[in-house]
């Protein structure tokens, strides 16, 4: 039972770490959304070859490459260049880049099952093409990609954890650094688990719920 | 930016020859943790169509759970905290074992919705037609079945070649470990890194279009049998 008082005693940090990987996430959505709709709106809507095929070699990069790969490269690498991120900025930089092109992949497939008679119709009540892509075409297309969108969400917070390989003080990192100061293993590692199991499971119900309310009113 | 590459043939045949061996355990990695996923992927939807209540609600919890946990929890959990529990797996196994798991429950996803494409009257017609139901499964209903889940099983393969990587934080000789080696020895983190993406992109991007292609093929076919 002593064990599990020096336990109890590492919860706040712990929790403390949790804080920190649900910040990394949410700005990393932000960001990754942001650049999913652009990539995504290019794609649909430009016929630049050029820009087609940079944008494809850009998704297929980030798409194919382990995230790790992607955040040494920007940790380590740019520290090379001399450009001296922190490490919670290479992290978002990082996860945000695969995410943009993951979610573009997302929102581009939502936005080609939309009808034609959608963009024709905004035309045609003489909206122009922001206000037809704001109001009638991205409404639409999220809705679509939500089970998709809900997918990367969970995934993107798991991701969180590869952070700790660059010595960003989340959860992971401070369970590791904890478990070697305090050789609780199990519990830890058990108590790291229930943690993120409590911060991603509200987020899946979450998303079934705003599918349902999006289900009934369409 | 022509001084950045002139680096790689200094280094190039000793880069390569480590990278390449990590290249060969990663690919035994991922090819393990693949096939971990498929057959306990496979007990999972037994184990989800069986009368059992409780087998179901087990095979769903464990889907939940894994699908709730990082891949990286896991390993650590699986490498670090199981000797305390008198069992203790070297890094490559744990790795295998880790990446199976995880890997289970979306194959497992993957082969049920496979199987739930299907129209129902399928299975009745080849029992109607005097097929064992085992004969039903293998002759009527996997041949089928199997267009729709190989595209997104090749996915999964490429997401746990790409999750492969996280191995080389529980000390596991793969292409990222050897990577690191290779980037704190020369510090020339940028190129190394660089490299080993290629090589990861290079097993990857190949398998992720064949999936593509794939999946237009069989839903191509799909439309002209419906006329």
């Amino acid at each position: 039972m002593a064990n599990f008082e020096v336990f109890l005693g590492l919860l706040p940090l712990l929790l403390k770490g949790a804080l920190t990987a649900l910040e990394i996430a949410l700005c990393t959505l932000l960001l990754a959304s942001a650049g999913g709709v652009v990539l995504a709106v290019l794609l649909t809507f430009s016929r630049s070859r050029v820009l087609h095929g940079v944008i494809g070699c850009f998704i297929e990069w980030m798409r194919n490459v382990p995230a790790l790969a992607h955040l040494f490269l920007i940790y380590f690498g740019l520290s090379y260049l001399g450009i001296n991120l922190p490490a919670w900025l290479a992290a978002i930089v990082g996860l945000s880049l695969v995410g943009s092109a993951v979610l573009a992949d997302i929102f581009r497939s939502g936005l080609q099952s939309l009808h034609v008679g959608q963009h024709e119709a905004g035309l045609a009540v003489g909206l122009s093409r922001m206000q037809i892509l704001h109001c009638i075409l991205l409404p639409q297309a999220l809705r679509v990609t939500l089970p998709a969108f809900a997918n990367y969400v969970t995934q993107l917070v798991k991701d969180t954890s590869i952070a700790s390989a660059i010595a960003v003080p989340e959860i992971m990192f401070l369970a590791r650094n904890l478990v070697t100061s305090t050789f609780q293993t199990s519990l830890i590692y058990l108590a790291v688990m229930c943690i993120y199991a409590a911060m991603i499971l509200p987020i899946g119900v979450g998303f079934i719920r705003l599918e349902r309310h999006f289900g009934s009113a369409r | 930016m022509i001084s950045f590459f002139q680096q790689y043939p200094v280094y190039w045949s000793d880069w390569i020859a480590r990278l390449l061996l990590g290249a060969r355990i990663t690919a035994e990695l991922s090819l393990m943790g693949f096939a971990l996923a498929v057959v306990l992927g496979a007990l999972l939807v037994c184990a989800m169509r069986s009368p059992s209540v409780i087998l179901k609600r087990l095979a769903t919890f464990f889907i939940q759970s894994m699908r709730a946990v990082p891949l990286l929890a896991l390993l650590l959990a699986l490498y670090f905290a199981l000797p305390s529990l008198g069992l203790t797996l070297s890094g490559y196994w744990a790795g295998a074992i880790g990446l199976g798991l995880q890997g289970a429950a979306y194959v497992a996803e993957i082969l049920r919705g496979g199987l739930d494409s299907l129209h129902r009257g399928q299975r009745e017609a080849a029992i109607a037609i005097g097929l064992t139901p085992l004969k039903a499964f293998t002759t009527v209903i996997l041949p089928q079945a199997i267009r729709g889940m190989l595209p997104p099983l090749l996915n999964a393969y490429v997401s746990i070649l790409k999750d492969s990587s996280l191995c080389a934080l529980i000390a596991t000789d793969e292409l990222m470990l050897a990577a690191r080696a290779i980037a704190s020895e020369t510090f020339l983190p940028m190129h190394v890194f660089l490299l080993v993406g290629l090589f990861y992109f290079v097993i990857a991007f190949p398998l992720s279009m064949l999936s593509r292609v794939l999946e237009k093929h069989f839903s191509r076919g799909r439309k002209t049998v419906r006329g």
